[in-house]
């Protein structure tokens, strides 16, 4: 009866003394979640700022030759609609949502085939690609010794059908 | 042993709880870029984009009655920017501490291609 007693109390120690470790953990798995999230949607922003950008064709060249090209503002339209998209998720962001497209590494590749000179990708339809470095808040990782920002890459390429 | 229940219990059911909301936020923000793309293609708002919303969010268990839907505006013209927002609450319960409902808000824009 003594030994159990003991044990019933050696249990309770422990979890006092490992509590402490064990919220860390949690906070971490929740940050790390929250991470997720942040990061697909991010990644979602550059699909959709890409789409939107092949979406629209130089409607000229299509009745004139059949062949399907970019409209010449096509690389200004997936900066726009990045910062447009980015602008849902500002809280989960470190820098405003203009700064990060603006930085964005955005290439049209209006007639095909073409060589990405970033990725060495061969396109074989016009496309549009996007590269950026997108800075996330992430202050439960500062809490712990870690970064208060995390960076993640995206890089997202779309063409038209 | 009553005491190491009453720490871990709400630990597990935290990790358990928040993972299932993140998880149905993902699954919402999937639901509402591809509303987005859809409203532009279709040229807005319409029975057609909000039954997608639906069987996407049923597809991924989520009740699509429990969810509230936004397109704005209603109709879009070409190279117009349209809007989705989906907002839904989450129920989130952990024994011994506290039930608080979390806001699950989505948001997307995409461009009309309806040249009317």
């Amino acid at each position: 009866m003594s030994a159990l007693r003991d044990d019933r109390a050696s249990a309770a120690v422990t979890t006092v003394i490992l509590l402490p470790i064990l919220l860390v953990v949690l906070a971490g798995v929740l940050q790390l979640g929250a991470l997720r999230v942040a990061g697909a949607r991010v990644r979602a922003a550059a699909d959709l700022a890409t789409l939107v950008a092949v979406n629209d064709q130089d409607d000229a060249e299509l009745a004139r030759t059949g062949a399907l090209r970019l409209a010449g503002d096509a690389a200004d339209v997936a900066r726009e609609y990045f910062a447009r998209e980015l602008e849902l998720s500002a809280p989960l962001l470190a820098a405003s949502p203009s700064e990060i497209a603006a930085a964005a590494d955005i290439a049209a590749y209006p007639s095909a085939p073409a060589v990405d000179a970033r990725t060495g990708a061969r396109y074989d339809r016009p496309a549009v690609r996007l590269a950026a470095d997108v800075p996330l808040r992430t202050p439960v990782f500062g809490a712990l010794a870690f970064r208060e920002v995390t960076t993640i890459g995206v890089l997202a390429v779309s063409s038209p059908r | 042993m009553t005491f190491v229940i009453a720490m871990l219990v709400p630990l597990l059911f935290s990790i358990l709880e928040f993972g299932s909301a993140l998880e149905r936020w993902l699954a919402q923000d999937a639901a509402t870029v591809q509303a987005a793309r859809y409203a532009g293609e279709i040229g807005g708002d319409g029975a057609e984009v909000r039954s997608l919303i639906a069987n996407q969010l049923r597809s991924s268990g989520i009740d699509p009655a429990t969810v509230s839907v936004e397109i704005v505006p209603a109709r879009v013209g070409w190279r117009e920017p349209v809007r989705v927002s989906v907002a839904s609450e989450y129920r989130v319960a952990i024994p011994f501490l506290f039930t608080t409902t979390v806001p699950l808000r989505s948001a997307a824009i995409s461009r009309g291609e309806v040249n009317r």
